[in-house]
């Protein structure tokens, strides 16, 4: 049942996190012990009392037995509710101290291991894994500890009276408690890891589907893609079958190791009496007394299977943290230009600003990309105090990529990147709001701050209106992660908390989404006068190019033939009307966007 | 609720077959535990009996009995694989079974299928939300049948064997149920109350870990570390105090059923010594006593996925009772030449009182398939006013609320409105192109062919036609390059392409039928570049060239301009708006 002891376990790793005070396991276990105890005692106390009473002593002499088997039938159901209680204490205490260390080591761990984590993975891996790791105590430890002490209490019970009969129930409790269980652990693991294809197939043919069906309607293909899901479903379930005919030879050992330890005691019990070495009395307990103990091994073949769950999910508890795992954790590899959902993140600057240092960011022939490729190649950019530059190209190019690694969040693939004094934040296009106060979200970015410049900040990103609005002004709680807020006074909030930070360059990913035109184009021009007042720097990546008249420099990043190979590189840069004067795909894409505006939105 | 929907054994064959055999074995498991209690009573009584007597037995005495015993090893051993075997088998069959009833209905609803929690809801139920019915189906169903099967035959044998055992049972049996059921409503207000506590600890926890990358960036990420603790043992002492209360009533379970066993076995104890009761039986109604008890025990402790399970079958049947849309029967006429018209058409927003179209009044006359006969209608108005609907319309996807769809094949012929035909007979004269446009699983060949004999030539005119020759001459293996589910691996634009090629190549097979003459094309609205416009420029150039009346929601400039007709789209909320023809 206990893990093995190799020192690749990830539950043994994680275990210290859980900080669990072996005290309180060994008190729940003893509960528990207890609890199973007074069924057993109950069985024996039974078997004896039927016994004796068969050969008609005086009522008094069974009175003793007559006590127990009540007391130990009243005492039984009390015993497993404090056990119940005790055991899931510990496993309490296990999550809530593993959850507490899982944050400070990230917290403390490198910011590269962090940024790298999708918001959605973040979730799960403190959420359900943290669950299932802390439930190894109450469905695995804890039951296991409850059967080795019942069991072995049970077995010196009988061998008490007749050794051979102890021994035939230890032999009949090691097979329901060592060989059921790792069938029913091995059934689980097949059927996880063959069905895990075909799980995803199944899921990503439903989702299709339900997507597209009507398409696919019209198309006259819906009777295919339904047997497709047919035929997929079943493969699942025959990946199923397969994992339940050893887990139905798991039930069948479960289900006929008790009947057999009682046929046993029996072979050997009634020539023991014959011999005299037993008397009629004390067989009736040995025959007996097997009945009731086989509850205890009853829950460990689920204790094994939840063993191993609990050690996956301890094994991705482990790939989360850099001070558990060697080896680098999720390589985010972006199918979209918005590889994580959770951020603006500012990192430590890969080098120290060193010559130039009027510049706020500086970088030279940089590549940026990730693990695998480079997304953008050759980049020159610098800053100086007050520059507003802004990213245009089509959706994909990796304009996301560049400002990463001009924040130092990605390493560059090549080239140097230098920060100034005050580091570069990263505001990504859907950062965090917490489920606090619009002004303590605001704290965030500088503790300090009073209400006055709250409003300040969020009167410049055109969100007065919005909080004279709420009913408790900025003292008003946000859902959690900013579920009352719609996208676009979210993407303002984030560019408000951002303006509030002490950080010498600001690069803003895609402030315009999810905003009206009139509205984008307000935002950035008030980053780039918040820019230039203040002395900071800008970076804004964009897709929509109308605002971006407000930058002293627009980098168009491209792909084409003449930058050879699938890496963008910036194939013009100038000033907004020069772009427009020179570059025909430039000129035609802001064109595109006025006479959108202009003639489908009338008004 | 029931604790065994009926609807389940209508809607999934598996479920009936599945709930049959787990009676028959129910039943077997009755005979086998009634011949296990028997055969110990028989090998162990006369033993105890001839021992306390001075002349002990010998197994040779009780060997019938001790084989019977090594049978029900062996019938218990049987019974418990094929429970466990065919349970499993069981439940993945009726989850497939709901699943794909669940996916085709949704489908057959329309494009929208309103319902609670919409889209997201259906597809979580499809994939992840059915699987509750597992542990309900392989732990729960079964035990219930034991206590409705399983029970009643051991009280009836116990009853045979010593009556006044058998009144206990049957006199604490419902005490079981019912003092269950006391607890439960008694902590109920509690737990609840409680519940909410704990999910809203639970909530910021997640919140301070989800926000950890932003408080990094701010330099904030070390003193919220104290507040998860701190949450996190708030948190853990509101669960407890809830754990507390739920305990309650797997303690009371606990308590009648062991105490009931224990009143049973001194009874039968004090009556044999004034020999009431002879040995035998008073041993086999102690091994019996258990028994009677363990299913309803085990019901109990599989409560929890019982409602689970229940749950998710209930939200598949909501699923599937809700009506589906009346559909035409009679036959389409040839398309070709005929005449679509739009006569005052109106279609509800969802649950808003809008109109989007609203009054909708146009005639589209269709392409003749041959080469000069073509036409481009573009639908206009501004996001929300319904273009896109007015395309589901004429697909026959969608009931107009207001108005109707006709469509005049010949002056002299009455018109035949487009709800009255079989969607069947209409959707092979249409080709229609969403805006996210799905694609066949395979090589992109396969995605824009799509099983038709296509020339290489046509394939290579659509290609240059579509700008996928460019997106083809950058994959790793050309048009031999993979592209998953949902064309997985291409970017939306990519996939665009690969889209507008396999409608360009839509009926337009050599030798095959002629094209469909009505073409839908829902415009791209987001991220398209230069290029991309351009492509679907050209697309549509191509169609009416091929003498084909392309409809097209348009978001742009450019496919305005293009357009030999422009209906525009307009919704409301109170009052006619006339449609305006230009």
């Amino acid at each position: 049942m206990r893990p093995a002891a190799r020192p690749a376990d990830p539950l043994r790793q994680v275990l210290p996190m859980l900080e669990v005070r072996w005290t309180r396991v060994a008190r729940a276990v003893a509960l528990g012990t207890l609890a199973l105890g007074f069924s057993v005692g109950l069985a024996a106390a039974a078997a004896w009392l039927v016994a004796r009473a068969s050969q008609m002593p005086p009522v008094l002499q069974l009175s003793v037995a007559v006590v127990a088997v009540r007391a130990f039938g009243t005492g039984r159901g009390v015993l497993r509710y404090l056990e119940r209680l005790a055991s899931h204490d510990v496993a309490l205490r296990g999550m809530a101290a593993l959850r507490a260390n899982l944050y400070d080591a990230l917290a403390r761990g490198p910011v590269t291991r962090v940024i790298a984590l999708r918001r959605g993975d973040l979730l799960a891996r403190v959420g359900a894994d943290v669950d299932a790791v802390g439930d190894v105590v109450v469905r695995a430890w804890i039951p296991a500890g409850v059967a080795a002490c019942v069991g072995l209490g049970s077995v010196i019970l009988v061998g008490a009276f007749l050794p051979s009969a102890g021994a035939t129930l230890l032999g009949c409790l090691l097979l329901t408690g060592v060989l059921a269980p790792w069938l029913a652990s091995r059934a689980a693991a097949s059927v996880e890891r063959r069905g895990a294809a075909a799980r995803a197939e199944v899921t990503g043919r439903a989702l299709e589907l339900l997507e597209d069906g009507q398409q696919l309607r019209v198309a006259g293909r819906l009777d295919g893609r339904r047997a497709g899901l047919r035929a997929a479903d079943a493969r699942l379930t025959r990946t199923t079958d397969d994992g339940a005919r050893v887990s139905g030879t798991s039930a069948a050992i479960d289900a006929g190791a008790q009947t057999l330890a009682v046929l046993c005691s029996l072979l050997l019990g009634i020539p023991a009496v014959a011999a005299g070495t037993l008397t009629p009395v004390e067989l009736a307990v040995v025959v007996l007394t097997p009945l009731a103990v086989f509850e205890a091994t009853s829950t460990l073949p689920a204790a094994a299977v939840q063993l191993r769950r609990s050690r996956e999910a301890a094994r991705r508890l482990v790939a989360l943290l850099p001070a558990l795992s060697g080896a680098p954790t999720t390589v985010v590899h972006p199918a979209s230009d918005s590889p994580f959902d959770a951020t603006p993140v500012s990192g430590a600057p890969p080098t120290p600003a060193g010559q130039g240092a009027d510049m706020l960011l500086r970088l030279d022939g940089v590549d940026a990309g990730w693990a695998d490729r480079t997304v953008v190649a050759g980049v020159d950019l610098a800053l100086p105090p007050g520059a507003v530059v802004a990213l245009a190209g089509p959706s994909g190019v990796g304009k996301t990529t560049l400002l990463l690694t001009a924040a130092g969040l990605l390493p560059a693939r090549s080239g140097a990147v230098r920060v100034g004094d005050g580091g570069a934040l990263f505001v990504a296009e859907d950062g965090h709001l917490f489920g606090t106060t619009v002004l303590e979200n605001l704290r965030v970015a500088r503790p300090d701050l009073s209400e006055d410049d709250a409003r300040a900040a969020l009167a410049a990103v055109g969100l007065d209106a919005w909080l004279d609005a709420l009913p408790d002004g900025a003292d008003t709680m946000l859902g959690p992660d900013g579920a009352d807020v719609s996208g676009g006074e979210r993407r303002r909030l984030l560019v408000a908390r951002a303006l509030l930070a002490p950080a010498g360059v600001l690069l803003v990913d895609e402030p315009a989404e999810h905003l009206d035109a009139a509205t984008a184009d307000a935002l950035v021009a008030t980053l780039a006068a918040h820019a230039r007042e203040t002395g900071r720097a800008v970076v804004v990546a964009s897709h929509r190019l109308t605002p971006l008249a407000v930058a002293d420099e627009v980098l168009l990043l491209g792909i084409s033939s003449a930058t050879g190979g699938r890496a963008a590189r910036v194939v013009a840069r100038g000033p907004h009307a020069a772009l427009r004067r020179d570059e025909p795909a430039y000129a035609w894409a802001a064109d595109q966007e006025r006479a959108g505006e202009a003639r489908v939105l009338p008004g | 609720m029931k604790p065994l929907d009926p609807r389940l054994l209508r809607r999934a064959r598996a479920a009936r077959w599945y709930v049959a055999l787990t009676a028959a074995l129910g039943v077997a498991a009755a005979g086998a535990l009634v011949l296990q209690a028997f055969a110990i009573a028989h090998a162990l009584g006369p033993a105890v009996t001839a021992g306390s007597a001075g002349t002990p037995l010998a197994l040779s005495d009780v060997a019938p009995w001790l084989g019977a015993l090594v049978a029900t090893i062996a019938a218990r051993a049987a019974i418990a694989w094929a429970q466990e075997r065919y349970a499993q088998k069981a439940a993945a069959d009726v989850v497939a079974e709901l699943r794909e009833q669940v996916v085709a209905h949704t489908v057959a609803l329309g494009p929208r299928p309103a319902g609670e929690g919409g889209a997201a809801a259906t597809a979580t139920l499809a994939t992840r939300g059915l699987d509750d019915l597992g542990p309900y189906l392989v732990r729960y169903l079964p035990q219930l049948l034991l206590t409705a099967i399983v029970t009643p035959v051991l009280v009836l044998v116990v009853l045979g064997l010593d009556w006044v055992s058998a009144l206990i049972c049957v006199v604490t049996l419902p005490l079981v149920p019912l003092f269950m059921w006391l607890v439960g409503v008694m902590t109920a207000g509690a737990s609840e109350r409680r519940l909410h506590t704990i999910e809203r600890l639970g909530a910021q926890v997640l919140d301070l870990l989800a926000g950890l990358p932003t408080l990094r960036a701010f330099g904030r990420e070390i003193g919220p570390g104290a507040r998860v603790r701190a949450l996190g043992d708030a948190s853990r002492r509101a669960t407890m105090g809830t754990l507390r209360i739920a305990f309650l009533s797997g303690m009371v379970l606990e308590l009648l059923t062991t105490l009931s066993v224990a009143i049973v076995a001194v009874g039968v104890g004090l009556r044999l010594v004034e020999g009431m009761i002879a040995l035998v039986p008073a041993i086999a109604v102690l091994v019996l006593a258990p028994e009677v008890y363990l299913p309803l025990r085990r019901v109990g402790a599989e409560f929890h996925s019982s409602t689970d399970g229940l749950a998710a079958a209930e939200r598949a049947f909501t699923v599937l009772e809700r009506p589906l849309p009346a559909a035409g029967t009679a036959t389409a006429p040839a398309l070709a030449g005929a005449t679509l018209v739009l006569d005052g058409v109106g279609v509800r927003a969802g649950d808003r009182a809008v109109l989007a179209p609203a009054g909708l009044t146009a005639r589209v006359p269709l392409g003749t398939g041959r080469p000069g006969g073509g036409r481009v209608v573009a639908l206009r108005g501004p996001s929300g006013a319904g273009k896109s609907t007015t395309a589901l319309v004429l697909l026959g996807l969608l009931r107009p609320d207001e108005g109707r769809v006709l469509v005049e094949t010949a002056p002299h012929e009455a018109p035949v409105d487009l709800a009255d035909l079989d969607p069947a007979t209409w959707w092979p004269q249409v080709t229609w192109v969403p805006q996210r446009p799905t694609l066949v699983a395979g090589t992109v060949r396969d995605a824009v062919t799509d099983g038709r004999p296509v020339t290489a030539d046509a394939l290579e005119a659509a290609a240059r036609t579509t700008g996928l020759h460019d997106v083809v001459a950058g994959l790793p293996q050309g048009w031999d390059t993979p592209v998953g589910l949902g064309g997985t691996g291409l970017s939306v634009g990519q996939r665009q392409r690969v889209a507008l090629a396999a409608a360009l190549l839509d009926g337009g097979a050599p030798g095959g039928a002629a094209p469909p003459p009505l073409v839908l094309l829902d415009e791209p609205t987001a991220h398209l570049d230069a290029r991309g416009e351009q492509v679907v420029l050209d697309t549509v150039r191509a169609w009416r060239a091929a003498g084909r009346t392309v409809v097209v929601v348009a978001h742009r400039a450019s496919l305005l301009a293009l357009a030999d007709q422009v209906v525009d789209v307009a919704s409301r909320t109170v009052g006619p708006v006339e449609a305006v023809v230009s």
